[in-house]
C-alpha cells in the first residue's frame, strides 16, 4: 500500500481497496472480529471493537441503489468535463452485506433505473480517476428495462 | 426540557448587500466587520462589547482577526461548529451555551464569503475532504451525492418530482416582495424552471442555490439582558446538533439513506421546546438543492413521503396564508446565499414582525441547517409568549 494516499480526504482507511484494484481484485473491508462488512472502511470496528480489519474478495456484481446523470461538474472534477454527460451511481453489493459503493455507469443505457443489475470491470488508472484503478459498472443486458416515462429518458 | 430553553435570544441582526459571487468590492474580512457592526447597531450595542465569536464551515475570519477592528475589550469565547451549512443552528446553539454557562455575555454568530479573497464556495466548503471513493469515480461532494439521494426519494419512495419545483418557486415568490433579494424582480415561471438546463439529474439549474459574496451576522445575549434592549427578542427554544447511530460520515452508507439527518434532531427539538411541527408558524429551510429541502420537511414531520405531494404545494408554502410558509426572504435560492446564514436573520425577522413576507402574528419560527451534512443541526426560535 502506498505510504501516502493519492487523495487526501474522507476517512482514509481504504488503501487496501485501491491496492486490490491495482492487482485486479475487488475487495471490501470486513471486520475479522465479528465479520461485519465495513463500508466505508475504518480503522476500528465500532460494532465489536476489533482493530483487525480484513479485505474479502467479492464478485463484481451489484444493484443500482441511486443514480444521477451529471451535466456539469465543478473545477475539482474538470478532467471529466469532456465526458459530460455521464452517469454515476451508488451500487449496492448484496454479497457484501449491502455495502454501497459509488461508481461510474458505462455509457448511457436505456435501462438505467434503481434496481437494475450491474457487473463491474476494472478500468486502469487515469488522470480523471486521480491515478487510481477504478471499478466501472455496466447494466446487465437482461436487466428489466426502465418502466418510467419522462424527462430522464430523453 | 433543556435548561437552555429560552436562556438566550437574538437581539441584533446585520448583513451587507449580497453581491454576485466574485464581485464584492470588499474583502471577506471587511464584509464580516460590516455585518457584525450592523448587527451591533441593530441591537443598540457597542461592537466593542462583543466577547464571543462563533461561526461554522470553512469560515476563516476568526474572532482574533476581527477584534482589532471591533475594538474588542475582551475575547472570552470563540468556536467553530463542525460541518458546513449543517453547522449554522449549531453555531447559534454554541453561542447560547456560552452565554448560559457564563463564559461570554455578547456573542456574535456570523459568516462572510467573497470569492475574490477565497475560492468558489463549493470548493472551499469541502475543505479537501471528499473521500477518494467519490473523487476517483467522478463524484464531487455535495451536488452529485445530493442528486442521487433525491433521485431515490423520487424513483423509489414515490415523492413527486413536482415538490422540487414547489421549493424553488416558494423562494422566488417571496423574493419578489424583498427588494434586497438577489432574485427580486425576476420571478420564476413554471416554463422557465422546466426549460432550465439539468445540472445533475433530477436537479435543474433552478434547483440549486446561488453563491454570493457578502456577510451576515446575529448577536445573542441572555434572555434577561435581551429584555432591556431595543429589539423584540427572538428566544432560542431548542437547537439540537448531532448525528444518530446510523448516520455520520458513512460515504452514503448511512440509514435511512433518503433521510437528510434530521429525524432524531427534530424529535429532540420538539421534546426540548414542548412544541411540534403543527405549531410552527414559519420555517427557513436550508436548500442547497431543492430535493434536500424536501427531505428536511419530511425528516421534521411536516409531511411524509406519502403526503409530500399534497403538503409541498406552492400555495401552502407561501406567506401570509400558507399552512407552513418557508424561506420567506427568498431563501438561499432567491434571496441569496451567504452559506445559509441569511436564513437565521429571516427567522428572527419573523418573530419581530419585520419580514417583507410577514406571517401575521408569527410566534414560532424554525430554521433548519444544511441537509445531508454528516452532522447537522436545527433551531426553533420563539417570541416571549412561547416561553
Amino acid at each position: 500500500m502506498a505510504a501516502t494516499a493519492r487523495i487526501r480526504g474522507g476517512i482514509g482507511a481504504d488503501g487496501p481497496f485501491w491496492d486490490a484494484l491495482d492487482a485486479g481484485e475487488f475487495r471490501i473491508a470486513r471486520c475479522r472480529g465479528c465479520n461485519e462488512w465495513l463500508m466505508p472502511a475504518h480503522f476500528r470496528c465500532g460494532t465489536c471493537g476489533s482493530w483487525d480489519i480484513g479485505w474479502d474478495e467479492v464478485d463484481a456484481t451489484g444493484i443500482i441503489y441511486a443514480w444521477t446523470r451529471n451535466h456539469a461538474v465543478s473545477d475539482v472534477l474538470k478532467e471529466r468535463r469532456g465526458a459530460l454527460p455521464y452517469v454515476t451511481a451508488l451500487v449496492e453489493l448484496p454479497q457484501a452485506g449491502g455495502a454501497r459503493l459509488p461508481g461510474v455507469i458505462v455509457g448511457d443505457p436505456p435501462n438505467l433505473r434503481i434496481g437494475a443489475r450491474v457487473r463491474g470491470t476494472i478500468r486502469p488508472p487515469e488522470e480523471r480517476s486521480r491515478g487510481y484503478a477504478t471499478m466501472v459498472w455496466q447494466i446487465e443486458d437482461d436487466s428489466a428495462p426502465a418502466t418510467r416515462v419522462g424527462e430522464t429518458e430523453a | 426540557m433543556s435548561g437552555l430553553r429560552g436562556a438566550a435570544a437574538v437581539v441584533g441582526i446585520g448583513q451587507t448587500p449580497y453581491y454576485k459571487r466574485g464581485t464584492s468590492p470588499d474583502s471577506e474580512m471587511k464584509l464580516a466587520l460590516r455585518a457584525i457592526v450592523a448587527a451591533a447597531e441593530d441591537a443598540g450595542l457597542d461592537p466593542a462589547e462583543i466577547d464571543g465569536f462563533v461561526s461554522y464551515g470553512s469560515e476563516r475570519n476568526t474572532g482574533q482577526k476581527l477584534m482589532p477592528g471591533l475594538g474588542t475589550r475582551s475575547l472570552r469565547f470563540a468556536g467553530l461548529a463542525w460541518t458546513h451549512g449543517g453547522g449554522i443552528p449549531a453555531a447559534v446553539g454554541l453561542a447560547a451555551m456560552a452565554i448560559y454557562a457564563g463564559q461570554a455575555d455578547v456573542v456574535v454568530v456570523y459568516r462572510a464569503m467573497a470569492e475574490g479573497s477565497n475560492q468558489r464556495l463549493q470548493v472551499a466548503v469541502t475543505q479537501d475532504d471528499t473521500p477518494a471513493q467519490f473523487l476517483a469515480n467522478g463524484i464531487d461532494m455535495v451536488l452529485q451525492r445530493s442528486a442521487m439521494r433525491t433521485q431515490r426519494m423520487i424513483e423509489h419512495e414515490g415523492v413527486p418530482r413536482e415538490t422540487l419545483e414547489a421549493i424553488a418557486q416558494a423562494g422566488y415568490h417571496h423574493a419578489q416582495q424583498n427588494p434586497q433579494a438577489v432574485g427580486y424582480g425576476t420571478p420564476l415561471s413554471h416554463d422557465a424552471y422546466e426549460a432550465s438546463r439539468y445540472i445533475s439529474e433530477p436537479y435543474h439549474l433552478f434547483d440549486c442555490s446561488r453563491e454570493n459574496d457578502g456577510a451576515a451576522a446575529v448577536i445573542l445575549v441572555s434572555a434577561e439582558r435581551a429584555r432591556t434592549l431595543k429589539q423584540t427578542p427572538a428566544y432560542l427554544l431548542s437547537c439540537p446538533m448531532g448525528a444518530s447511530a446510523t448516520m455520520g460520515s458513512r460515504e452514503d452508507n448511512h440509514e435511512p439513506y433518503t433521510s437528510v439527518g434530521f429525524i432524531d434532531l427534530a424529535k429532540r427539538m420538539w421534546r426540548e421546546s414542548g412544541y411540534g411541527p403543527e405549531d410552527v408558524d414559519v420555517a427557513q429551510i436550508y436548500e442547497n438543492f431543492t430535493g434536500m429541502a424536501v427531505g428536511t420537511m419530511i425528516d421534521h414531520g411536516f409531511c411524509t413521503a406519502e403526503t409530500a405531494g399534497d403538503v409541498l404545494q406552492l400555495d401552502n408554502l407561501v406567506a401570509p396564508d400558507g399552512g407552513i410558509p418557508i424561506n420567506t426572504s427568498g431563501g438561499n435560492i432567491a434571496d441569496g446565499f451567504i452559506h445559509g446564514m441569511g436564513l437565521v436573520l429571516e427567522a428572527v425577522r419573523q418573530i419581530r414582525g419585520t419580514s417583507t413576507n410577514q406571517v401575521p402574528g408569527a410566534k414560532l419560527s424554525m430554521m433548519a441547517g444544511g441537509p445531508g451534512d454528516s452532522v447537522t443541526s436545527t433551531a426553533l426560535f420563539g417570541s416571549e409568549a412561547t416561553l
